[in-house]
């Protein structure tokens, strides 16, 4: 146990002060790209045990991917309200971090596993790509005002794509180096935009490995850090992108993006295979933004950890990415 | 005038480092974490190895290209935005090899380009936004020649 366990002990005295709760293990989980996870067992004063995940903003200037804690911490308490979709039980919020060093989340460790492991261990992913779809079609249709009021609400999808374009404007005005491929990417993104679809929650990490899938009971979806109120197609976009196998948007398309738009009553025009591509510019814009502010504080002598310069092939991969999809959708 | 040992080169050198933390460290680590930062640590030093043998000569080879692509512009849409970038390339410490120098130059240029690009994009010239799409594509072309060991991996 590192020095986390005797930590969410005293947290544990401080929300829980009658219960005695005693932190039993405590271990890091590695793997991540932006938070500090640790899995925390506890046995409580009556001998009843339970697990929990503690999700941590990493040291101040560390890292490369930054988000809201407080934003996540509003959202994850909303939506068991407002979705159909199941998502962890968030438990406790340690909202200033005196208690556990950081601003930290503490959620139950739900008995599941990864979509991801299940879709790569299953012979025929097919039925695990279809849950995955209609998990994140169920998260799209979520109501908006169910949502918390602190979520910024584009005024349409037309504004909110337009919003994001010049977003790519602003970074490329903040980035020289990046300028030459950022104007060509807006300027070609804005003379294609797709047609529009009513605006939904778009989670902002659409990935099976987000999905935890247990003996029983619905899909519990995770990592809500990047959520937000936008295009839904974005996460279609992104999903494009990651590469661990399978990947079942590229095992077969059609198949996939014809049960999402069974469910979610789009169009062929508004969702189809040229479409996606387009959002994966759309969908990356956040991020890419990270990476590159997170270059440039190392070109400006700070130190946010080797993710930072690791990720800078990142950056690259992307350009070459944004850039065949211009070519590609031309 | 300064001496240096030319051999081993600087990317031979790193590539020696690389091999030092992959064969003679990382088999020592018990620690998860610090095996991921050890391995990352390397991948960016194995990029940093090819980067160093040639980026002075690449971003001056791409500086001359962008700001050729911004003086054929210039020549038929230029703006006000364009003609300033291009004094402002021509400022730059053109005649230096420092890295820094070169570094800056590249910029320089690269915002030129940009306005260039801007023009010729509002002007409708779909020959010379053409043009700059293969300026582009070489760009990449390059960085994906540094990204050499680099391994896309799930975030």
């Amino acid at each position: 146990m590192d020095a986390l366990g005797p930590r969410f002990e005293r947290f544990l005295a401080a929300v829980e002060p009658d219960r005695a709760g005693r932190v039993i293990a405590c271990e890091a989980i590695t793997g991540g790209y932006s938070r500090i996870s640790a899995r925390a067992q506890v046995r409580w004063g009556d001998g009843a045990e339970e697990t929990f995940i503690l999700r941590g903003d990493p040291p101040p200037g560390s890292g490369v991917f930054t988000s809201d804690r407080d934003a996540e911490w509003d959202l994850l308490s909303a939506l068991p309200a407002a979705t159909s979709v199941s998502t962890p039980v968030a438990r406790w919020y340690d909202r200033s971090g005196e208690h556990l060093g950081a601003k930290a989340i503490v959620m139950d460790c739900a008995a599941a596993v990864s979509l991801q492991d299940e879709m790569a261990r299953a012979g025929d992913p097919g039925s695990l790509a279809d849950l995955f779809v209609d998990t994140f079609a169920a998260i799209h249709q979520t109501p908006l005002d169910a949502l918390p009021d602190r979520m910024a609400r584009p005024a349409d999808g037309p504004a909110y794509l337009d919003g994001v374009l010049s977003y790519y404007d602003r970074m490329a005005s903040r980035y020289p180096g990046s300028a030459p491929v950022l104007r060509y990417v807006s300027w070609w993104a804005r003379a294609h935009q797709p047609p529009p679809v009513p605006l939904g929650l778009v989670h902002g990490d659409c990935q099976p490995s987000n999905v935890l899938v247990g003996p029983a009971g619905p899909p519990l979806v995770i990592d809500w850090e990047f959520g937000h109120i936008g295009d839904p197609r974005e996460d279609l976009g992104y999903y494009t992108q990651i590469p661990l196998e399978p990947n079942v948007y590229w095992a077969d398309p059609e198949r996939f993006l014809g049960r999402y738009r069974a469910a979610t009553g789009l169009t062929e025009e508004q969702v189809n295979p040229q479409v996606v591509e387009y959002f994966l510019i759309i969908g990356m814009a956040a991020l890419l933004e990270q990476l590159l502010a997170a270059a440039a504080a190392i070109g400006g002598g700070e130190r946010p950890g080797i993710m930072a310069p690791y990720l800078i092939n990142a950056i690259s991969h992307q350009y070459d990415m944004f850039l065949a999809i211009c070519d590609r959708l031309s | 005038m300064q001496v240096v040992i030319t051999r081993p080169t600087t990317d031979a050198l790193i590539e020696d480092c690389c091999r030092e933390l992959l064969e003679g460290i990382l088999p020592g680590l018990t620690d998860e974490t610090l095996k991921l930062r050890l391995v990352m640590t390397e991948t960016v030093l194995r990029n940093a190895a090819v980067r160093t043998a040639h980026e002075i000569a690449w971003m001056r080879e791409e500086t001359a290209v962008l700001l050729a692509y911004a003086r054929r512009v210039v020549a038929r849409h230029g703006s006000a935005a364009l003609r300033a970038a291009l004094a402002d390339a021509g400022a730059g410490p053109a005649d230096s090899l420092h890295l820094v120098d070169v570094a800056d130059c590249y910029e320089r240029a690269g915002q030129a380009f940009a306005a260039a690009l801007a023009a010729a994009q509002e002007a409708g010239a779909t020959d010379l936004v053409a043009r700059a799409r293969e300026v582009l594509r070489d760009r990449i072309a390059t960085e994906k020649a540094v990204m050499a060991s680099y391994a896309v991996v799930g975030r």
